[in-house]
């Protein structure tokens, strides 16, 4: 009896150990952020790792409120290789579909990058019901046309940087900058031969026009060209005294030496010029790459002091990753995650018709400026203000260092001409 | 004369490019679809003594072309020797591991822009007009100087007249008392150093990419279908035809066509002359 009673005793403490919650709280299921991107390129692994800092910070703050419980954020990632010469699209499509059916991602941020890619994707982040926010490469003005001509349709697609459009609007005024300082108005555009370079060089080359440039030369180069001397030389001919550049490929750091080393009498300006972008670019060139002009789309991808937060983005990213931020898709991926946050924190669930209405209405006030979207295309909205919306970045390789010299409201130096043109001059 | 300047330039580039491909498979016929990854594998390595190691520019570029021809040879003798004579398996195998390199560098992380290497002379130089700079001058006298010193080495010594029976007539040479499974290895490996040396030449005036690799293979197959499988002189003369084919393609079409040229060029002779300028292999049916 007595023998029994003690058993009972130790089968009903047993169990008790085994049911009872123990002192932790069972984890919630995470929010997986689905990330497909190009990681063996710059505006893949800047991208991710704007990404995993935000998760990272928001996860050591105790993760996403989702209508009253805690849920932390987990990375997926799938290398979609779309900036690789050579790889179809339907790479691309296939990883997001990864994410989405094996990976089960809550929403997709990132990419795909390359815009031919990511105008792909759009219609199976419909089918899949999938909201996502684009933040890296993705320039072509298409991708939010196509949300305001189909809203029903591709609701679920937002862009949180700066596009092709509003690129060449600051372009143009940082060029009425430059023609207003130096007196050069001879323009030369050389491009990739990609959708939203193409698209671009059509439009500054239009507006360049109608602003009263001699717009000289159009010269469209394959991804992968290795080598740039006679477009160069036709540039040298036509008499350029800018070089607009719009190209992601690794190898516009070629043009960039055969520019200095044939001292060519243009200045460089680039935009989605990749190579330059990098902190790694002024050694990798021997300096070759001074007085080169690039356009790095948002605010925090160059030292300045947009917004309080700003800074605080550049050294964290300094300080997790041991290099500053990289390319045009940093500081735009970090912000998503938080923009991503507020909106499921204020849907106060992860389903994708209220969290789409919950990022209509979002009004943040983030690193490059106010983050607000455009509630019919779902296209970030731009601003030379950081108060009224999203801060560009143009910045110049002066002495080693990437200094923002546009928009003025953001700008810590000014535009210098290289030795050879000052001579000309 | 920017076309002439340029056009000599390309030319000579895509000879170097290619002279080792066409070497490999002129006295071994085996075609190297590694070709492209010892390419990179100079570039990387050369990058290493002298970036991380901080060895003298020089040394690093001989331990890196020594290595490479190490290479080359070990994957003859490892791999493609158990498939010769398979022409589909020999590509089959070469190509693998060419990828398996390539692809190996993106995994371990070298990936970016930030790869470079420096030029061996700074500055310009402007020739009627036309600026360029010296390290592509050197470019061209190195590309002579390689092609010279091939025809010398194949006619004057004895290591390179057992080459060149090799590429003649293999069975002969054999009946010569020619091993031919060594003078496959000193191929594969000769080979491997020129397109070393390719590297070392033309890398200074970009940046090292895994890419290139890809992009190696293609021009110097190119080249040497256009100039004959297995023929030396084929494989310069065709480098030229292509190389002005290219710079002509760029002034007077959009550079945005150059790397049609060269797809297109294996396409026409693969249809007109499927030997090649000077090749030999289909030479009876062409007569026939």
């Amino acid at each position: 009896m007595k023998k029994s009673g003690w058993g009972v005793w130790i089968v009903l403490v047993a169990a008790f150990l085994m049911l009872a919650p123990s002192g932790r709280a069972v984890a919630a299921e995470p929010i997986i952020i689905g990330c497909p991107l190009p990681t063996a390129f710059l505006y893949g692994w800047d991208a991710e790792r704007g990404v995993r800092l935000a998760v990272d910070e928001i996860n050591a703050q105790g993760g996403v409120d989702v209508g009253g419980e805690k849920r932390m954020l987990k990375v997926e990632l799938i290398d979609t290789r779309d900036l690789e010469p050579g790889v179809p699209v339907s790479e691309a499509l296939l990883a997001v579909e990864k994410l989405i059916l094996e990976k089960k991602a809550d929403f997709i941020v990132g990419g795909p990058v390359r815009s031919e890619a990511a105008l792909a994707a759009m219609p199976l982040l419909s089918k899949h019901q999938k909201v996502s926010i684009v933040t890296s490469g993705v320039l072509s003005p298409k991708y939010h046309a196509m949300v305001a001509q189909d809203y029903d349709k591709y609701k679920y697609c937002f862009r949180i940087h700066g596009e092709a459009k509003q690129l060449v609007t600051e372009i143009m005024d940082c060029l009425e900058h430059i023609k207003g300082t130096f007196g050069l108005n001879n323009l030369f555009i050389m491009v990739q031969d990609v959708a939203h370079a193409r698209a671009a060089g059509k439009i500054l080359g239009d507006i360049a026009l109608k602003k009263g440039w001699t717009v000289s030369g159009t010269e469209i180069f394959p991804t992968g060209t290795g080598d740039f001397s006679m477009g160069l030389i036709k540039a040298q001919k036509a008499g350029a005294q800018v070089l607009s550049l719009w190209m992601d490929m690794p190898e516009s750091s070629i043009l960039l030496k055969q520019w200095y080393d044939m001292q060519l009498p243009a200045l460089p300006f680039g935009s989605t010029l990749a190579a330059a972008e990098q902190p790694g670019f002024w050694k990798a060139t021997e300096g070759k790459g001074a007085y080169c002009l690039a356009n790095v789309v948002n605010a925090g991808n160059a030292p300045s002091n947009a917004t309080p937060w700003t800074m605080k983005f550049y050294d964290a990213y300094t300080e997790k990753w041991g290099i500053e931020p990289e390319g045009l898709g940093s500081s735009s991926s970090y912000m998503a995650i938080y923009t991503l946050k507020d909106a499921i924190e204020r849907a106060g669930t992860l389903e994708s018709g209220a969290v789409i209405t919950a990022l209509e209405q979002t009004d943040l006030m983030g690193v490059y400026g106010r983050v607000r979207f455009d509630p019919k295309s779902h296209q970030v909205i731009p601003s030379y203000d950081p108060q009224e919306g999203a801060v560009g970045s143009i910045f110049q390789w002066q002495d080693g260092k990437r200094v923002v010299v546009f928009p003025e409201s953001i700008a810590m130096g000014k535009i210098i001409l290289p030795p050879w043109m000052k001579m000309k001059q | 004369m920017d076309i002439f300047i340029y056009g000599i330039f390309n030319s000579i580039s895509l000879a170097l490019m290619a002279l080792g491909f066409a070497l490999v498979y002129g006295i071994s016929r085996v075609p190297n679809f590694a070709h492209g990854a010892l390419y990179v594998v100079t570039g990387f390595l050369t990058w290493g003594f002298l970036r991380t190691l901080h060895l003298n520019y020089f040394l690093s570029i001989l331990l890196a072309m020594l290595i490479t021809g190490i290479v080359g040879a070990l994957i003859y003798q490892l791999i493609l020797v158990r498939v010769r004579g398979m022409a589909i398996s020999e590509i089959i195998a070469s190509y693998a591991m060419g990828l398996a390199i390539i692809e190996g560098f993106r995994w371990w992380g070298f990936k970016g822009m930030t790869y470079t290497l420096p030029v061996f002379v700074e500055g310009s130089v402007t020739i009627a007009g036309i600026p360029i700079d010296w390290q592509r001058i050197l470019v061209v006298a190195v590309g002579g100087a390689v092609v010279g010193f091939l025809w010398l080495f194949t006619h004057y010594t004895k290591v390179g007249l057992a080459l060149r029976g090799m590429a003649q007539d293999e069975r002969a040479s054999l009946m010569l008392g020619i091993d031919s499974d060594r003078m496959a290895v000193v191929a594969m490996s000769f080979g491997a150093m020129l397109a070393g040396l390719a590297a070392i030449m033309l890398l200074p005036l970009g940046n090292i990419v895994v890419e290139k690799g890809y992009d190696v293979l293609i021009l110097a197959i190119a080249v040497c279908i256009v100039g004959g499988l297995g023929s030396w002189m084929g494989a310069v003369v065709a480098s030229f035809l292509i190389g002005f084919a290219q710079i002509f393609t760029v002034v007077y079409l959009g550079a945005h066509f150059q790397m049609v040229v060269a797809l297109l060029a294996i396409i026409i002779t693969l249809i007109l002359r499927p030997s090649g300028l000077f090749g030999r292999q289909k030479e009876l049916e062409e007569r026939v």
